[in-house]
């Protein structure tokens, strides 16, 4: 199994193992998140600084459930009891996001107050939904993933395969990565096929017109915080599957979904889910260190002696900025011309 | 104006006079990023000051009462705030604490040195702390980062690994270590393939151990803490199978490791301060019959931090905070009777008939000159589930 | 013109009474607590209400919403590490050289690529090249500097391990670090102004991130999470006080009376003189900061009453109105941006000052972005000397909080059953419960008196 062949292979497998599969599970979860994002952005025409929070508050709920099922003793066998759990939580969600429309929003709306106004009563929404989950499940760390944890191990691999590389593929990913394509598979069907959802659209590419026209504006701003709580419930729970639930570390995840939302180009849903990815690529990407990978490919002369790391992983979070300031300053619309003035 | 200070300083002056308990302060993070050690340290500190007080041996009979501030571990301005009142308003005869090595040295020089009150820092490892212009008034019983990364070195390198790589936590600890880790393993021979810093409170550290692993080396040394970025980086390097072995830093010694990663850690070796000496079992059965759990981060130093100065009281037969001050030193060293933890009523009344204390506690405490611990380390290695001894330098 | 009248009367009695308020809180504080932790509260809350009026030019003024306040307080305080530290002159020879360099190829670079771009024909060819060049030079830079830098962290990196400052007076700081942030202001502002109102809050909270990563990551330039400690003093240290002569002889003085009744004048002077010391240091401070407060409220109150002002709220309330009367709106907005941000950068360098310490890792959101909105919004939006109270009284809340909260909750403990496990989640939530509060606090503000404790005067 010498030569170069095998070199290719193993560089690959590597590739994979440390790139491809995480970038591909953090990618969806991201980009869950900026679709919903950009729905409130397209409809409601403000950017939510509360819907990392909201995002931690329906994975809380998420957890509750299934340490309750865990109690009775049911679960899903080797997949996740969580996922038994996500409907449930997708309701408690919903009522939580419709219960700030009512008691924070619908006020400035019926002012007809400026997009800025909207933008800070989400911070204080933030802040409130940031404490209710710390006063619920506290600030700690939680992980909540049950059943099986790996497909396949590094270690089985290579035994398997007999190359020096393994490639481990967790249960979490394989689940984050269908879950995400359903979840958006659905919403788009909603939104081009259903009456609801071309209101929305037709709400969001013209207000006016769409006033005219005789759609109810109560009714698509219900409907669109209900697909935004969806969202984000289910974007919640599959990154804290993926990796772990701590409260602290869904505010975090507010920068690199904006970031998608505006390189996709905003209120666009299709650009978002694109910018989810274009996002989670060129974090990992940037920051892996491709000396091992480089290793491979090369003559053993031509080795690399440094690490060969674009940026350092210190940086990392800063990736999804650099890119949201490059579209800035080069394409402000974003990838599919979005809002921007 | 003037009325009003007079009457207040009055008050003040009065109650510390006629005052029935000996008030000492424990300020320590409870908020902010080590939140999860800290309630665990300050009870080991309150187990000496209880077993002091129910001696009834302390300066004839005196109790002490403790209060608790929050340092936030790195917010300096609020840090100072709570040690400021703790001093001023509470009137605390000395400080067990802080914590963190920036909020330590803010507290240290603006306020607890200014009003001349012993600060005994169970955790504070930072080299910058040794040469702190403190009047004798600052103390520590956790050694600093710099004898911390030798021993780690020179253990490396006895186990005749060349090659490592290194991840360390974003703080002024992490970062400390790690530099002085470097330095000293570089010195010895061995080479660091690669580093990189973790933050704590981060869901992902998957780009870092990919990052750490593309350096070629099956070793990493992770100095960090257990239950956060450290853990998280070990797991995810666990599940990608990116490294062989680890050697762990203090912060990451303690049970709850292995009990919450999933996977196997057998052969991992790590450092901690503190002996094989019968001092360090003794603490734990003390800690156990009182329904702690003495086996964690910093809890001994934390313990003996609050027994020193509860000795250093005794010796000078006051309880004021320069008293406190002048004889802390003597009874931390040699010459005297060797004390254990759990002993601190016979070190009473050993002090009390004029006779003199080697306190030797739960971490082997013995100060150098400049007034902090010299740093005896027990090397540890993981086996059959469990850290084991393997052997005390 | 009656009401304007009016409404000025209702205003001064308000600020009167809300100061008043404040005031008696703080001799609360010194009678209850101890004067020490008067003044030390005191002066937190004026570095706090600096802060806030510089983020009320840019939200009060403009209606620019500004994410990142955090960014430029430590941007402040950093300059108050570079402009006091005294240099450190191994890391300079050892590594100086390298990072000069690297500056030079970065300049060298920009000119480059300046001078080459409107040579090469447009579109595709323009594009690459470009990025050829870019790519090629960020190697090369990267190159140069990771060597430098490696070099000078190397030097001593328990004790120093970077460049060192200029070791100026550390108050020359406070002005300097006014430039510095309104510096960074201009490039957000360049970038972000302009666009949608959200682009600028959204690019202002990513970038106040990655300047706090850069200054927490970069050793070189602050030693890092490691801390820059025992940063020189504009004042008198307590210690150099209680060995002066003058200055027992002073306490001496003043408290003849305490004195002269006490049976052990010795142990009470000794105690006075510790306590007086460093009531002394605050009160200096707290003159320095007053004196810096009034400066720059004057300035605030001349800008905003001056036809700039006007022309300022103008464009807030209607910006095409205004656009269509032929202002440049994006200039505008970036000259209140700058102003606002070089504001908060003074306020971070005071803090640096009194802290004497720079502690990068004490920089989050919460405490440093919005704190300081809930000051403003508190306050009162558009009125400067509204957002100083805002500012004074969210601090004192926010730090008599702890105590407070510590007796709530051992009064809940107190009738909850002894180690329940409910009690034990009640105390150790509680300092999180902050949170909540500051968010409940600026929602109900902003629907139910939006315009704050003290209105905007028009």
């Amino acid at each position: 199994m010498d030569g170069f062949g095998t070199d290719i292979l193993n560089a690959l497998i590597l590739f994979a193992n440390f790139v491809f599969v995480p970038a591909l599970s953090y990618g969806s979860q991201l980009a869950l998140g900026a679709v919903g994002v950009t729905l409130v952005y397209g409809v409601l025409r403000f950017a939510n600084f509360a819907h990392g929070d909201v995002m931690a508050f329906g994975t809380m709920i998420t957890i509750f459930v299934t340490w309750g099922l865990q109690s009775y003793g049911i679960g899903l066998g080797p997949l996740p009891t969580a996922l038994l759990a996500l409907p449930v939580a997708i309701l408690g969600t919903i009522a939580l996001v419709l219960f700030y429309d009512k008691t924070v929003f619908q006020f400035y709306r019926r002012n007809r107050s400026a997009p800025v106004i909207y933008l800070v009563a989400s911070v204080g929404v933030m802040f409130i939904t940031n404490g209710l989950v710390r006063l619920f499940i506290g600030p700690d760390d939680r992980r909540f993933a049950d059943g099986e944890r790996f497909i396949i191990k590094a270690r089985a691999f290579k035994k398997m395969t007999g190359l020096s590389e393994g490639l481990s593929l967790q249960v979490t990913q394989v689940i984050t990565v269908v879950v995400a394509i359903i979840a958006v598979a659905a919403l788009f069907w909603f939104l081009n096929k259903t009456r609801t959802g071309k209101a929305m659209r037709a709400y969001s590419d013209n207000e006016d017109l769409a006033l005219l026209s005789g759609i109810n504006p109560d009714r698509v701003v219900m409907v669109t915080w209900i697909l935004a709580g969806t969202l984000a419930c289910i974007a919640g729970t599959l990154y804290g599957l993926d990796k772990s639930f701590k409260p602290f570390t869904y505010f975090h995840l507010l920068l690199p979904i904006f970031a998608a939302a505006i390189v996709g180009g905003i209120g666009q849903p299709v650009g978002a889910i694109i910018g989810g990815y274009v996002v989670a690529f060129s974090e990992v990407m940037a920051t892996y260190a491709y000396k091992k990978f480089l290793k491979y490919l090369l003559p053993d002369d031509m080795a690399p002696s440094t690490l060969m790391q674009f940026l350092s992983t210190d940086y990392k979070f800063a990736i999804s900025f650099i890119i949201l300031v490059l579209v800035l300053l080069i394409r402000p619309t974003g990838i599919f011309r979005g809002r921007v003035y | 104006m003037k009325k009003i200070t007079i009457a207040a300083l009055a008050a003040i002056m009065a109650s510390s006079v006629a005052q029935a308990e000996i008030k000492m302060g424990v300020i320590l993070g409870f908020t902010g990023p080590i939140e999860s050690l800290t309630p665990a340290m300050a009870d080991s500190a309150e187990l000496a000051f209880k077993e002091a007080s129910e001696s009834g041996k302390l300066l004839g009979g005196e109790t002490i009462s403790v209060v608790r501030g929050d340092s936030t571990c790195i917010d300096a301005a609020a840090g100072s705030a709570a040690a400021e009142r703790m001093i001023t308003a509470d009137g605390v005869a000395g400080i067990m604490g802080a914590d963190c090595s920036g909020v330590t040295t803010a507290i240290a020089s603006n306020v607890a040195i200014p009003n001349g009150v012993v600060m005994v820092s169970p955790s504070a490892t930072s080299p910058a702390l040794t040469d702190i212009e403190d009047n004798g008034y600052f103390f520590r019983t956790a050694p600093s980062d710099a004898r911390g990364g030798q021993v780690m070195a020179q253990v490396v390198i006895e186990r005749g690994i060349t090659d490592v790589a290194v991840t360390y936590e974003n703080s002024d600890y992490g970062k400390g270590l790690s530099d002085s880790f470097i330095t000293n393993f570089k010195a010895l021979g061995g080479e660091v393939t690669a580093t990189a810093a973790h933050e704590n409170g981060k869901a992902d550290y998957s780009a870092e151990v990919a990052a750490l692993s593309a350096g070629g080396s099956d070793i990493l040394v992770v100095i960090g803490y257990l239950d956060q970025g450290g853990r998280g980086i070990i797991q995810s390097s666990i599940d990608t199978d990116a490294f062989e072995n680890y050697v762990l830093g203090d912060g990451m010694i303690g049970q709850s490791l292995i009990d919450n990663v999933d996977g196997d850690l057998t052969g991992a070796i790590g450092s901690l301060p503190g002996s094989e000496s019968s001092g360090a079992l003794m603490f734990l059965d003390l800690a156990a019959s009182a329904g702690l759990d003495g086996d964690g981060p910093f809890r001994a130093e934390s313990y003996d931090a609050a027994a020193l100065m509860v000795l250093a009281m005794q010796a000078g037969g006051n309880a004021d905070r320069a008293t406190i001050a002048e004889n802390l030193m003597s009874v931390a060293n040699a010459p005297g009777k060797r004390l254990m933890p759990g002993e601190l009523a016979r070190g009473l009344e050993i002090l009390a008939a004029g006779g003199e204390v080697n306190y030797e506690g739960a971490s082997n405490v013995e100060l150098t000159d400049v007034g902090e611990a010299s740093g005896t380390y027990k090397i540890l290695e993981i086996k059959d589930g469990a850290f084991n001894t393997i052997d005390v330098r | 013109m009656a009401p304007q009248i009016h409404t000025d009367q209702n205003q001064r009695l308000r600020a009167v009474i809300a100061f008043g308020l404040l005031g008696l809180g703080l001799i609360a504080v010194g009678i209850l607590q101890s004067w020490n932790s008067a003044f030390g509260v005191l002066n937190l809350c004026m570095i706090s209400a600096v802060m806030a009026l510089g983020l009320n030019v840019q939200w009060g003024y403009a209606g620019l919403f500004n994410a990142g306040v955090m960014a430029f307080a430590a941007i402040g305080g950093l300059t108050a590490v570079l402009v006091s530290h005294p240099p450190v002159v191994e890391a300079w020879q050892a590594g100086g050289t390298y990072l000069i360099g690297s500056l030079a190829a970065l300049i060298a670079t920009i000119l480059l690529i300046r001078s080459v771009r409107p040579r090469l024909p447009e579109g595709r060819i323009r594009f690459w090249g470009t990025v050829l060049i870019t790519i090629t030079a960020y190697v090369i830079i990267r190159s140069l500097f990771r060597e430098g830098a490696g070099l000078v962290e190397a030097v001593n990196p328990a004790k120093t391990g970077f460049l060192g400052g200029l070791g100026l007076p550390i108050i020359t700081s406070w002005i300097i670090a006014g430039f510095v942030a309104g510096g960074l202001a201009w490039a957000i502002g360049k970038i972000s102004l302009g666009l949608r109102s959200d682009y600028l809050a959204i690019a202002t909270l990513g970038i106040a991130e990655i300047v706090i990563a850069v200054i927490k990551f970069e050793d070189w330039l602050a030693r890092g999470v490691k801390n820059v400690t025992g940063l020189s003093r504009p004042v008198p240290y307590e210690i150099d006080l209680q060995e002066s002569d003058s200055f027992i002889g002073w306490v001496r003085w003043w408290y003849q009376d305490t004195l002269s009744a006490s049976d052990n004048s010795v142990k009470l002077l000794n105690e006075l003189v510790i306590s007086s010391s460093s009531i002394f240091v605050k009160l200096c401070y707290s003159g320095i900061l007053l004196a810096a407060l009034i400066i720059l409220l004057t300035l605030a109150n001349r800008a905003a009453r001056s036809p700039w002002g006007r022309m300022m709220r103008a464009i807030r309330d209607n910006e095409h109105a205004a656009s269509a009367m032929g202002k440049d709106v994006v200039y505008r907005h970036r000259q209140a941006f700058i102003v606002g941000s070089a504001i908060v950068g003074i306020g971070g360098a005071m803090l640096t000052t009194i802290d004497g310490q720079f502690t990068p890792s004490s920089y989050n959101p919460l405490r440093f972005t919005f704190i300081i909105w809930v000051m403003v919004i508190v306050g009162g939006s558009g009125n400067n000397l509204g957002s100083i109270l805002g500012g004074a009284i969210i601090w004192f809340t926010w730090v008599q909080a702890e105590p407070a909260a510590q007796f709530v909750m051992q009064n809940i403990a107190g009738f909850l059953p002894e180690e329940s496990a409910l009690a034990d989640h009640l105390s150790d939530i509680a300092p999180h419960m902050r949170l909540f509060t500051m968010g409940l606090v600026l929602l109900l503000v902003m629907r139910f008196a939006p315009r704050g404790i003290l209105a905007e005067r028009r």
